[in-house]
């Protein structure tokens, strides 16, 4: 589904983000891309929603070359990927189901076929008391699983998370995690960008481990606790 | 556009609105001062133009006859001047009636003529032109045929004034255009920059939008419709000042009037003026949000804000 065919990205003058990197998503999986910071972990997923462009290579997704997308057909992709940031990214001004509504909105969803999506993807997580509260009136981790509801809303055939836990507490980045890959049921890929190798641990996943720009390993759980040591 | 994602824009510009209601309104009075500066130009050019064309349609010529000239031989010159092809209608006025006519209008002073000839004041012939024939080049060739006749003492019409008049009307035309473009250039920046405001105060939303997939135009169209609706309050505004000045101007000056506009009365702007106004102010308004827009939205990188 996300082919990377000998990527680089370099920002000017000379700063080398990515490095010469090949690698294959498929369809449904679940994959952590793990590394400390500056490794290149969110120029990776920039790539991969057309927020960047790559200096050298090729991006596929669904065999076709993202970086000759038109401005439309940009916005069209980013319709079918759902993005979950660490800092959740909601608009204080609206409630919880208007913001998640809102993705479903300006692909031309009907305001009330939004909110009725929006409010049965808030009750699925768990959300169903809170339909109504300003994002600032809730913890952060019931921010961050509206972040999620938004993120699903279009029924997307990707997600991408980018240090999803990162403001979270133990237990809310647990769940955040469990809700994250639980999205695979609904048949689209998850990709999970994180420096905390105990979460990447705990899940039976696929982690690609990058390092200074370079993806130094492609690992299964077994081998990335043996990296982390 | 879809007719739900039309919606969505007008939500939003209604969220907007009411928002940032003081700064859409002070952008809204600024572009108003603009127009109405613009609009007062329009009104003045309408006007001036309006009593170019009462006078040119009341233009006529009057040739005075030489003294002695009257009777048989002005009834003569009077059936050849009805004759020539230019001429409407022409009128001779004898030497006794141009003596009634002044007593007349001198009224109770017309005592002041007792003692002098009643044949002081000449006969004359007054001449109007065909609607077609009324050009200058045309009457003063005219004129000039007149006064070889031996028996025409002298030709006089207001050709100087109107075409000082047309003279006036065409630096009232530049000099509305070249104020209007130096304000238009003016008002554009500065309702680019209250745009620049109304998305800097919005900037969270629109890099958000981009990142849940909403087009470039669907971003867009939000701050242009903004600034089209300005422009029209803009327009409406100045609309309504210069309403106000005009009937002002018209009770406070009515001898001016009187004077200026002995048959018509000044008249306000007709709807297709009106209407060019608010058109103007609705494209200076959705112009200058486009030139912010595309400015600053292109260099707004809509990402996570991790490295």
């Amino acid at each position: 589904m996300i082919q990377f065919e000998q990527v680089s990205k370099i920002y000017p003058p000379a700063f080398h983000a990515l490095n010469d990197i090949s690698l294959n998503i498929n369809k449904g999986e679940g994959v952590f891309l793990a590394g400390p910071s500056g490794a290149g972990k969110s120029t990776l997923l920039k790539l991969i929603f057309r927020e960047e462009e790559p200096s050298t290579g090729r991006i596929l997704i669904d065999g076709k070359n993202i970086s000759r997308l038109t401005s439309r057909a940009v916005a069209a992709l980013r319709c079918k990927i759902g993005l979950v940031f660490q800092e959740f990214r909601l608009l204080p001004g609206l409630s919880a189901v208007e913001n998640v509504a809102l993705a479903a909105e300006v692909v031309g969803v009907t305001k009330q076929a939004s909110r009725t999506k929006a409010g049965n993807l808030l009750q699925e997580l768990g959300l169903n008391d809170h339909y109504d509260a300003a994002p600032l009136a809730l913890s952060a981790g019931e921010r961050q699983r509206v972040a999620i509801a938004r993120a699903l809303i279009n029924d997307p055939m990707l997600v991408l998370a980018d240090e999803p836990t990162g403001n979270l507490d133990a237990d809310a980045a647990h769940e955040c995690l469990r809700l994250l890959f639980k999205i695979r049921d609904r048949g689209a890929t998850v990709v999970v960008a994180t420096h905390d190798l105990d979460l990447v641990n705990r899940y039976g996943t696929r982690v690609l481990w990058l390092r200074q720009g370079e993806l130094i390993d492609d690992l299964h759980r077994s081998e990335a606790r043996s990296v982390a040591r | 556009m879809k007719t739900t994602l039309l919606g969505f824009v007008l939500r939003r510009v209604g969220n907007s609105l009411w928002q940032l209601l003081w700064t859409h309104l002070l952008t809204a009075v600024t572009m108003a001062v603009t127009l109405f500066v613009f609009g007062g130009f329009m009104l003045l050019q309408v006007n001036l133009e309006r009593l170019l064309r009462v006078w040119g349609d009341q233009i006529q010529i009057t040739a005075y006859l030489a003294k002695g000239v009257g009777g048989a031989d002005a009834q003569l010159l009077l059936q050849r001047v009805r004759s020539l092809p230019e001429v409407f209608l022409v009128r001779l006025t004898t030497q006794e009636q141009a003596w009634r006519d002044f007593q007349t209008a001198l009224g109770s002073q017309s005592g002041l003529l007792d003692g002098l000839p009643p044949d002081v004041l000449p006969a004359s012939l007054e001449i109007a032109f065909k609607p077609a024939q009324r050009d200058s080049a045309i009457i003063e060739e005219f004129a000039q045929r007149l006064r070889r006749e031996k028996d025409v003492a002298a030709v006089e019409y207001p050709q100087a004034w109107v075409e000082r008049l047309s003279l006036i009307i065409l630096a009232v035309q530049w000099v509305k255009w070249i104020i209007g473009g130096l304000l238009f250039l003016g008002t554009f920046f500065i309702v680019g920059n209250a745009v620049k405001l109304a998305l800097l105060a919005r900037k969270e939303e629109v890099e958000i939008m981009q990142l849940i997939g909403a087009s470039e135009q669907l971003i867009q169209a939000p701050f242009v419709l903004e600034g089209m609706i300005q422009g029209l309050m803009a327009g409406a505004i100045s609309l309504a000042i210069l309403w106000g000045m005009f009937v002002f101007l018209r009770q406070a000056l009515p001898t001016l009037a009187g004077v200026l506009m002995p048959v018509a009365r000044p008249e306000f702007l007709d709807p297709t003026g009106i209407a060019l106004l608010l058109a103007i102010g609705a494209l200076l308004g959705a112009a200058g949000s486009l030139f912010s827009l595309r400015r600053f939205i292109k260099t707004w990188k809509a990402s996570p804000r991790v490295a």
